[in-house]
Order: structure tokens, then sequence, then C-alpha cells
């Protein structure tokens, strides 16, 4: 059975550390043509050292270059993929095709992002003709659409698997052009999807306990993950490079959990509720299948009037661990006490405990911990290591 | 310099036919963004008024619509029009595939931002783009300047601002139990109203403002799109003649991105 690809997001060094380190095959990065302006994007120099650590781990880096490039955009590209290809990125991932004529003068594999909205096999196949090796589907795309598309196609497919998703078809949506003069195309996206309106049926207004939107609820494809597998997808694609450590770790260590344990025995294979679980608590946002299962539908609209809870399960991350004190160093990352029952997890380790001892960064006793970022040791019973994370239970 | 209009019915195509070049038709099942779609026998009649025709499939394709468009191309071929003004790819692998002879207008709304990308359409043999909305001036005279490619480019009417799959207004009403009685609604957010059709193909939202820009030059420009959904006939009419005679429309001036650079880095 051919195991798919897991990739990930990755919104900066840390964050592509991460990822990989809890399971990714492959990371997403942004750089300076990419459809998130405002995240902290990576250098040129911080791809060479993503890309270093990602080959030394014999994992992969695509680099997004999908915006919809105006002429001076245009005009600065073609030294940029240069720069791409001397780094020996492993693809870069594209929604412009002035692009693939560029690219031809270097090794660079050309991935078409799903701002291209590929919908169907008369579009990948020409783009596979124009050279494309891979292409990151339409959000849309139902089940159906995607198995005629690699049974008729002989190239790779990405489909998504988790994490937000836009309300219109990608590439079509210019509300923040409009209303806040943010180009949407060009990274700037506001989310105005997310924004509250009152509709109107001519004069009259129609107004439900919740006011209108366009926003829609994310997609989590969890338990379609074996049927994803079997349909020989070649890659799973989690949504998210401004998210948190937190949040790429957990996301991409329960994926990864459910490609292995699939794989490994597909016919005694049993789809774990608690991934579930573990999913929307991290996201705070409910998740629901959507275009897979063809429903898009009034369950998949979020109506809840902008209130987002923000999750503060993520209490710290681990720094160091001496094995003879037991003592580990932790970099604080929400409210926590002595006496709370928490949780440690690794790439591959769960494990749960209750804080007994603590103490400051000069080893002084502490009762609790509450600011930003503040540098502790705990007591940890098991041996923990660099890049653990210690949550709530 | 051609002068192209959307039409929304074949008594407006008669009406306005003085004072235009070409029809830009939306065609039934296969066009959106526009509330009046025509059927392939309706094409027949308006190539009789003599004008250029081209016909729009902008849609984005799902993979099960493959059959029915590939029928569609095949009969638009025999209708001899001038072009079709296309958004999915689908649409030049088949014209490719069939050796279709009707020429194509690279149309993917706002992703028509540069030449280099126009040109790369051109080489495939597509000799016509339309360009997106949201350039500036400045960025068009570019793009006219660096390709051979003949160029749409809309200076009137209401803009389609957002597209999508999902049923929002029809999503909205079942979930809260309301109904609405018209085909088309509006949204307001900070006392600006924003049409939204919610239609079999999904959901569109229009720009709060008609796009004026009918006394710019454009002359260098080879067709100049006037978009006539949601304005009154007698008025759109006259803005027709308005723009032939050389004259201010009654409208307000509104030059949309224009002269108004959009940002996409806050900091």
């Amino acid at each position: 059975m051919k195991k798919p690809e897991l990739l990930a997001p990755a919104g900066d060094l840390e964050r592509l550390k991460i990822a990989l380190l809890y399971g990714a095959d492959a990371v997403y990065i942004g750089g300076a043509f990419n459809l998130r302006a405002n995240a902290d994007n990576f250098s040129l120099d911080d791809i060479k050292k993503g890309t270093d650590y990602a080959h030394k781990l014999n994992k992969k880096v695509y680099v997004t270059v999908n915006i919809a490039m105006h002429n001076k955009e245009y005009e600065k590209i073609a030294n940029y993929l240069k720069n791409l290809d001397n780094i020996g990125v492993d693809a870069i991932i594209i929604s412009d095709p002035a692009i693939i004529k560029l690219a031809k003068d270097t090794n660079l594999q050309i991935h078409l992002s799903t701002q291209a909205s590929t919908l169907n096999k008369e579009a990948a196949d020409f783009w596979k003709k124009e050279g494309v090796s891979r292409i990151v589907l339409a959000r849309e795309c139902q089940k159906e659409d995607i198995t005629d598309i690699k049974n008729n196609i002989g190239i790779e497919l990405e489909v998504f698997i988790h994490g937000a998703m836009c309300a219109s078809y990608s590439g079509r949506c210019v509300l923040s052009n409009f209303l806040t003069n943010r180009d949407s195309n060009r990274g700037g996206c506001s989310q105005i999807c997310r924004w509250d309106f009152d509709l109107y049926d001519g004069k009259k207004h129609l107004k439900g306990e919740k006011p209108f939107t366009f926003c829609t609820k994310d997609l989590s494809m969890a338990k379609h993950i074996p049927k994803l597998i079997d349909m020989q997808i070649d890659s799973l694609k989690i949504e998210g490079r401004m998210r948190s450590i937190y949040y790429i770790a957990t996301i991409v260590k329960v994926y990864r959990q459910i490609i292995d344990e699939y794989c490994h025995n597909p016919e005694k294979y049993e789809y774990n509720l608690k991934y579930e679980d573990i999913l929307r608590r991290v996201a705070n946002r409910d998740s629901v299948t959507q275009f897979f299962d063809g429903n898009f539908g009034k369950e998949v609209q979020y109506y809840n009037g902008r209130q987002e809870i923000t999750n503060q399960d993520f209490l710290g991350l681990v720094l160091d661990y001496d094995e003879n004190t037991h003592l580990a160093k932790i970099e604080q990352r929400n409210y926590f006490k002595k006496g709370d029952k928490v949780e440690i997890f690794g790439p591959d380790k769960n494990f749960q405990f209750t804080i007994k001892n603590l103490y400051d960064e000069e080893k002084n006793p502490l009762e609790i911990v509450r600011h930003p970022r503040q540098i502790v040791y705990l007591e940890i019973p098991q041996k923990v290591s660099v890049n653990d994370m210690m949550k709530m239970c | 310099m051609f002068i192209a209009s959307t039409i929304n019915n074949i008594k407006q195509a008669q009406n306005i036919k003085d004072y235009i070049d070409a029809y830009l038709v939306p065609i039934k099942d296969f066009s959106i963004n526009y509330p009046n779609t025509f059927k392939l026998e309706e094409i027949k009649t308006i190539k009789n008024l003599k004008k250029q025709v081209f016909v729009i499939i902008n849609k984005n394709i799902h993979n099960n619509e493959l059959t029915s468009l590939e029928n569609l191309l095949k009969q638009i071929e025999t209708l001899n029009i001038d072009g079709i003004i296309f958004y999915d790819i689908s649409i030049v692998n088949i014209s490719q595939k069939l050796k279709l002879k009707t020429k194509l207008v690279w149309n993917q709304e706002h992703l028509a931002t540069n030449y280099g990308t126009v040109n790369y359409w051109y080489e495939k043999g597509v000799k016509y783009a339309y360009l997106s909305s949201e350039l500036t001036k400045r960025e068009i005279d570019e793009i006219k300047n660096n390709t051979k490619a003949k160029l749409f480019v809309n200076i009137f009417g209401y803009l389609p601002m957002f597209t999508s799959r999902r049923h929002l207004v029809q999503n909205y009403l079942d979930t809260f139990n309301l109904n609405a009685q018209n085909n088309i609604q509006t949204i307001n957010k900070e006392e600006k109203d924003y049409k939204i059709n919610d239609t079999n193909n999904g959901t569109v939202v229009y720009s709060n403002y008609i796009l004026n820009a009918t006394d710019i030059d454009f002359s260098n420009i080879d067709y100049l799109v006037f978009s006539s959904i949601f304005i009154d006939e007698n008025d759109f009419l006259e803005v027709l003649k308005n723009y032939k005679e050389n004259k201010q429309n009654k409208f307000p001036k509104e030059t949309g991105f224009l002269y108004k650079e959009t940002i996409y880095k806050v900091k």
C-alpha cells in the first residue's frame, strides 16, 4: 500500500522543525510571493536553513509562490525562482502559469496551487502537458471527481484534509480589495468572509438568531483518510501557515497516527474517535467533511457572531531535560500552577502527571506560572525531550 | 477600439445595437455573475443583429459537467461567433483536443493581472485577455504595451467581487427558517449595500458601486466593456448613447481601482 505524503504548513523555522518532528513528510512555506503576506514569511536564508534541515531528515520543502502577480511582481519573479533553485527546494507551489515558463530554466518541480481551482480532468490534463508535476485540487472537488481525475490523468494529486476553508472558489474573492483595499490574491486577505452582515430581501431585514455571514466551518477529513489512501492520493495537506506550534504539532501528530495505523493493517483498522476530540479541542472551531461528500448545505455554515474562544490548553514547551534530576526546563505559554494535572506529548510519547515540584529560573520554589514565555523548571517523572509540549488534561 | 456590452434580454440587445460593436452573452447553465442567461437558439437571434458576439462560459467547471461542456462547445462552434470568454482551463484543453476554431478570451476575472500571464495564454493560442478590474490604469497600460493580445477592460457597471459554490443565502434562510420573496438580496455593512445572488451555480456578491470610468481615455484598449446587470434598461441605453456622443452620463464618476493601488502587506 502506497503511503501518502503528509504535508504540513510552516509559518517560520520553528514551526517547520515542529511539523517535521511531529510526523510531517514535507512542509510548505511562504517566501516573498505567497498568499500570506502578513505572516512571518521565510527569507531566502531561512528557506535555505529549513531546506537543509528537512533534507537531513529525508523530508521535503515546498515554497508557495502563488500570488496573482501584478506586473511589478512578474518582473521580479524570475530572479527569485533562480534563488529557490540554487537553494534546492523540492518544489514551488504556483497559481500563475506565467511562472511555468520561467521555471523551465530551473530544476524546480511545479505544483499547481488550489488557487488555480482545478476541479476536472480536462484542466488537470492541460496542466500535466504543461509540465506541472502535482495539482493541489480545488476544495470543491467531490470524491467522485477526485477518483476520476486520479484514474484518468497520470499526475500527482494533493488534497486538503484539515483546516480553514475559503467561502469562495479560490481566487474568486476580492472582498478584501473592495472593503479594505487589501489585495486578497496577493496575500492581503482580511477575511471579510468572517464578518457579519445584515441581509435584506428588498426592504425586509432577514434576521436570524445570529447575523448573516459567509463563514464556513473548518475542514476535517480525519475519518476519510483511509478512503483517500485507497484512492491513492499522493499528498494529504493540512492548512494553516499562521497557526501556532501547538496547533501544528497536535494536528500533524493525529494525522500521522491515522495514516500509519491504517497503512500498517488496513483490514483491522478502526477509526479512533479520540482523534476527533483532540482535533476539535485544538482548533476551537467546528470541523466537517464538506465537499468531499457533496455536502455544502446549511450544516457547513458557521453562524457564531465571531465569538471564538482562545485555546489555552498549551501550557509550555520543553527546552531541556536533566535525566539525573528529572527537571525539565519549560517555556511557559499559558497559566499553570502546582497541583495541575497535565499531559506531556511529543512525536513519540503521551503521558499525564500532576505538577508537584515547580521552580523559577533560579531554581527557587514556585507556586504559579503566569508570565508569558516565563522560563521555569518542573519535575517530570518520565524522560521528555526538547520540543515536547505540555498541555492541560 | 470596440464597445462591448452584456445584455439582459434580446429586446435590450436590439435597443442598444446602434451604440455597441460587440455583445457579451452569458450562456444558460455555464455562466455565473449574470442574473440573466441565454439559450443557444437565442444566440442565433443575437447574431442576426450583425454585431460581434462573444459567449461567456465563466463558471468553474466541475468534473461531472465536462460532457455537457464539450457538447456545448461543439454546438457553439457551429454558430461562427467571435469568441468564447472563459474562466475554466478545461475549455482550453477541450478546444485544443477537438481543434475548435472559435477564438478564446482568457477571463479569469481577478487573476488576469500581468502581461506575463497574458502572453503565456497568447502563446497557447488564446489571443484575447479580459483584464481584472482590480488593476490600476497604469498597470493596464503596461500590459497593453507588453502584449500582442487583444484586451477587454471593464469601464461601466457593477463588478462581481465574490463567487462561491455554496448557497450562502439559502443556507442562512434554511438555518433560521426565514423566507425571501426576491431572487436577489442585498447585504449591508457600514451603510453600504452589496447585491447578493444565490443561484443554482452558487452565490455571487457584487460591488456596492457602479464602476463609471467612461470619461477616462482607454483608446489604446481593444474592447471596452459596459455591464448591464442591475442597471435600468433605459438608463443603460442612455449611458451607451452618451458614450457614443462623448458626453458624461448621469451616474457618478467611479474609477474603482484604476487610480487606487491595493496593498497586501500591512506592516
